[in-house]
């Protein structure tokens, strides 16, 4: 049961196509997990084509070339059967399936740090990063802040923090100075997107530090 | 499966009717972009563009403010219309709805072009409008896991009824033999029962 969900704004703005393609992806992978966003999206994609077509526009533009070209093409008579990219992908001994929004993403690098295996997905412009994070059954990621946001689609598995249990689908958004140590029982696939480096606040983790490099 | 609700004159689809209730103007746009598609129709073609291109063109005015890109996104956007109008399926949505999702996906491929020097077309991955337009609703899909997610909300009478006729297709004689009732009563109990589901939706749709 998916509990954590991008919040209207977020939806709206990807709907919009307005959104980095980092956090984009977030959230149309989401939507492929979650019923419940899928149908307020429709609604707002609808809102919006309607808005659309209620802008005022200039009748006073010339087109009549641009149509002809257009009928130099062919229209399809039918409906091709849809070709399904399935992005698979192992890491750390395990086979995963991922969403449909990561099919164009083929081409992953794992790296590797103890029970920590990542590959950079995106590197947006205005610095957001966003990675693949495996994390090993059993493990913790050392008690981090942000100095920004993070955002953290789990795709299989489950974690835990202080403030809860997160399960496949959850949508989870950190804003900037929230400190949480994660930790996964079973071993989780995530998907995270930062717009800057994590920092380890406690005790002989800040030496880790470096490691926040490696994530983001 | 497909959980239908056809009961006596009660019919809800469980769409939202805001949605379903097309006026004129977007009534001739859902048959003229079906002419598109059945007929090849240039006439019907030529409508459309001439609705949808000045609409494209300030849109993407917005958008990169420059106006020879504008045109591009008018004159790709209504291309792949032109093209791909055989996948649009008028149960799904509003015709408009189709093309301005086609041209939003352009748009961001443009966008993302413009940034990265890169021929990525990714749009396609993110909102699957163009290819994934498959015979196997997906609507009714999330619209019968909408309406099983609101059983819990019935009486457990209810929602034995409702079980019974629309997941395990009993007739309503069948049902009020097997649970030994007037088929009055399993007739009332399933008009309570679909009326109090259609209110829990059609919340959910507003």
């Amino acid at each position: 049961m998916i509990k954590y969900h991008p919040t209207q704004e977020l939806l709206i703005s990807h709907s919009g196509a307005q959104l980095p393609l980092s956090l984009s992806i977030a959230v149309s992978a989401h939507l492929e997990m979650c019923s419940e966003c899928t149908t307020v999206t429709k609604k707002i994609t609808a809102q919006q084509s309607a808005l659309f077509e209620a802008q005022d526009v200039s009748n006073n533009v010339n087109f009549s070339s641009m149509l002809d070209k257009i009928f130099e093409h062919k229209p399809d008579l039918q409906v091709e059967p849809k070709k399904t990219a399935i992005n698979r992908i192992s890491v750390a001994g395990n086979n995963y399936q991922l969403p449909r929004a990561f099919s164009h993403f083929t081409d992953l690098k794992w790296s590797s740090f103890g029970a920590i295996s990542r590959a950079r997905v995106v590197k947006d412009t205005d610095n957001i990063r966003a990675s693949l994070l495996h994390i090993d059954k059993n493990s913790a990621i050392p008690s981090h802040t942000h100095k920004g946001y993070e955002l953290t689609l789990l795709l299989e598995g489950t974690f835990s923090d202080e403030n809860g249990v997160y399960n496949k689908g959850d949508f989870i958004w950190l804003d900037n100075d929230l400190e949480h140590t994660p930790f996964t029982k079973t071993g989780c696939l995530c998907y995270a997107v930062q717009d800057a480096p994590l920092r380890f606040v406690s005790g002989i983790s800040q030496a880790l530090n470096p490691l926040g490099q490696l994530i983001y | 499966m497909i959980v239908r609700i056809a009961h006596n004159s009660t019919d809800i689809t469980l769409n939202n009717t805001k949605f379903n209730s097309l006026d004129g103007e977007q009534l001739k746009i859902n048959s003229w972009l079906k002419l598109v598609a059945t007929k090849q129709d240039k006439q019907a073609f030529s409508e459309l563009f001439k609705w949808f291109a000045p609409r494209i063109r300030a849109h993407g005015l917005q958008r990169f403010k420059q106006e020879a890109l504008a045109m591009d996104l008018v004159q790709e956007t209504m291309l792949l219309v032109w093209r791909k109008a055989v996948l649009f399926n008028a149960d799904k949505g509003k015709a408009s709805t189709w093309i301005y999702t086609i041209m939003r996906n352009y748009c961001f491929d443009m966008l993302r072009k413009k940034q990265t020097q890169k021929e990525d077309t990714i749009s396609d991955d993110l909102w699957p409008v163009i290819e994934q337009q498959t015979p196997d609703d997906n609507n009714d899909h999330l619209q019968n896991r909408l309406l099983l997610s609101h059983l819990g909300s019935l009486s457990l009478q209810q929602k034995q009824v409702v079980e019974a006729i629309y997941l395990q297709e009993m007739t309503q004689q069948e049902l009020a033999t097997h649970l030994d009732l007037p088929l009055g009563t399993v007739k009332s109990r399933l008009r309570l029962a679909i009326s109090k589901l259609k209110s829990k939706l059609e919340a959910d749709l507003d």
